[in-house]
């Protein structure tokens, strides 16, 4: 189970919104206790994608070890990933599978006309040959 | 002896520690030294062949091994090793998830599972199925609540409206707790709770003559929700165009009607009124009151309509008009024909693109069809009335809404009765005319103009207009 408490999830979906029509992407820190995950903290990071940013994105390595590193300064895990799909649903598509890595959770939201409208959380296997959805809390306002 | 820092992620597989002292003259020896210690990390790290995972970047201080020497990089003993996974994706024009059930589905659909014209195949049908709601009223409450449960995998709402205590009789879509929020927000939240699985598209908008092909072309089946003329002939219009069919559905007080149109070589809705009636002939539920159970009768039919069609078992009301009449409690079908001479679906139509479908109903903004001097406001109705002008206030409305609201010193003679009493009214008279919302009092306006009364107006925005801009202590209802 993952919970987003209501600090780094405002700051997802602003990330979301405001990057929209493009995708957003950004790290998630927080407290693992044992299956039960909570992010405390939401890294935006940037897209990196050399091409059209509406339906692709991805992680430089040097941001994503610096954000592992933000995370051990401050005695958190780096617990997930996050990034949005801009008018079409939070599903994991294949190129999130095949691009992913077992360690962390994704979290995919989707923004519809530039709102937020709804998000899922997936746990992908080390072949990325599919992706469990993950038990997802997040604040509602 | 170099330092490989362990990722937060993979610590639980190092006795929780964020780095570890490795030897070894590559970083090939350095790792295979790490994962003798920790097994765990193995199958986190490298394939069964033994080969590093392809997510997996390992840096030597700054630099990607990649563009070193691979795994054979040499090792001084003094470097720092960091594990680095690549991360990227995006919706990118991947088809959505394979076409299977989860446990959690399997489950939830056990019921459909085990009916032979459902199981595995049917629910499938279901879930990849693709369905637009136009409105998220009376007729879309039942509609999206049962589809929702049923598993249709994705459906569209078109609605422009926010939740008002007057639907709360019949649109149990939406609850006390969502009065004032937009209509698809709460639908799409009930029906998200009562099946999580499904996808929900929102179109927060009237659905127009621009928009509605690019809203309905990418959805299977279209069903009408709608209350008015001119967007239930949009609706079947765009179906026909888009060989879509149209699932019908409308109520009237105390009776409904469905059918399906525009449906394999069914009829269309023209078929069976080429022409609409003339603005207002026939009432709206807000003029003419609805049982609040009927719109959940007529939307569960439009919903088992829709199920079939996508499971393809059954016979549907193609070429059929279901009529129910709720105080007598009875079904009736008419039989109905697919006209040749239709003018969108006949064999030679002369609608092959979307009107303006106002202009066709005869509806217009009172503003655009009636001079200013016929008309008067509410806030004008007030100083009329407190100058101590000389006028006749009358009321056009049934006398059971009388009873609920009425503006005072009105004189009440419902739009019915009107021509009967012509006689005992002066034609002399500074009239104005008042309903609930306008409707109703600028027929009465246009019949007694037409029986030679010169002073007459219309009060616009009726007695609603009046609760809302003069007298709040007056009900809505």
């Amino acid at each position: 189970m993952i919970e987003v408490e209501e600090q780094p999830w405002r700051a997802m979906v602003a990330h979301a919104e405001k990057t929209f029509p493009n995708e957003c992407c950004g790290a998630m820190l927080g407290r693992i206790q044992g299956e039960n995950k909570r992010v405390t903290e939401a890294l935006a990071l940037e897209n990196a994608y050399a091409g059209a940013q509406g339906a692709m994105y991805e992680l430089r390595p040097e941001d994503l070890l610096a954000a592992d590193k933000a995370a051990r300064e401050k005695g958190l895990d780096l617990i997930g990933i996050y990034h949005s799909h801009p008018d079409a649903d939070a599903y994991f598509s294949q190129t999130d599978l095949k691009n992913s890595c077992p360690w962390y959770s994704f979290v995919v939201l989707s923004v519809k006309r530039g709102k937020f409208d709804h998000a899922n959380s997936f746990l992908p296997d080390p072949d990325q040959t599919k992706a469990e959805k993950e038990e997802f809390v997040w604040p509602k306002f | 002896m170099a330092k490989v820092l362990i990722p937060t992620a993979l610590r639980r597989f190092t006795g929780e520690q964020d780095s570890v002292e490795v030897t070894g003259g590559t970083v090939a020896e350095a790792l295979g030294q790490l994962t003798t210690q920790f097994p765990n990390l193995k199958k986190n790290l490298y394939t069964d062949e033994g080969k590093l995972r392809s997510f997996v970047n390992v840096y030597v201080n700054d630099e990607d091994i990649r563009y070193l020497d691979k795994d054979q990089t040499e090792l001084q003993g003094n470097e720092t090793i960091s594990i680095v996974p690549s991360i990227a994706g995006g919706a990118a024009g991947v088809a959505e998830p394979p076409a299977a059930l989860s446990n959690e589905e399997i489950a939830r659909y056990s019921r459909h599972l085990i009916l032979p014209e459902v199981g595995m195949d049917g629910q499938l049908k279901l879930k990849q199925a693709k369905i637009i709601l136009i409105g998220a009223g009376g007729l879309g409450a039942p509609l999206g609540l049962y589809l929702a449960a049923a598993g249709v995998g994705r459906v569209g709402i078109v609605d422009f409206d926010v939740v008002d205590a007057s639907n709360l009789q019949r649109q149990v879509i939406h609850g006390t707790s969502d009065l004032g929020r937009k209509k698809i927000d709460s639908a799409a939240d009930k029906m998200r709770d009562i099946n999580p699985n499904i996808a929900i598209d929102k179109f927060e908008t009237g659905l127009t003559s621009e928009n509605a092909l690019d809203i309905l072309k990418d959805y299977d089946i279209v069903i009408d929700g709608t209350d008015n003329f001119p967007t239930r002939y949009l609706v079947n219009d765009a179906c026909v165009l888009l060989k879509k069919p149209n699932v019908y559905g409308s109520i009237f007080r105390f009776e409904g009607q469905a059918t399906v149109f525009a449906y394999e070589d069914g009829p269309c809705y023209r078929c069976l009124y080429p022409e609409p009636p003339p603005p207002g002939l026939v009432p709206s539920c807000a003029e003419g009151g609805v049982l609040g159970i009927l719109p959940g009768i007529i939307g569960l039919i439009q919903a088992t309509e829709a199920v079939k069609i996508i499971l393809g078992v059954g016979e549907t009301l193609k070429n059929r008009l279901l009529l129910y009449d709720a105080l007598g409690m009875r079904f009736r079908e008419l039989r109905l024909r697919r006209d040749p001479d239709c003018p969108v679906c006949g064999h030679h139509p002369s609608v092959t693109k979307l009107i303006d479908y106002q202009e066709f109903c005869g509806v217009k903004p009172m503003s655009e069809t009636k001079p200013a001097g016929d008309a008067i406001t509410a806030k004008e109705l007030k100083e009329k009335i407190d100058r101590g002008d000389n006028f006749l206030l009358l009321d056009v409305r049934e006398p059971h809404e009388y009873q609920i609201a009425r503006i005072p010193g009105s004189k009440l003679i419902p739009l019915g009765e009107l021509p009967k009493h012509l006689n005992e009214l002066d034609k002399d008279a500074d009239i104005v005319a008042q309903c609930k919302s306008g409707g109703r009092s600028q027929r009465a306006v246009d019949l007694l103009k037409a029986n030679g009364f010169k002073h007459v107006r219309n009060m616009t925005g009726g007695i609603t207009a009046w609760s809302n801009d003069v007298d709040p202590s007056v009900p809505k209802y």
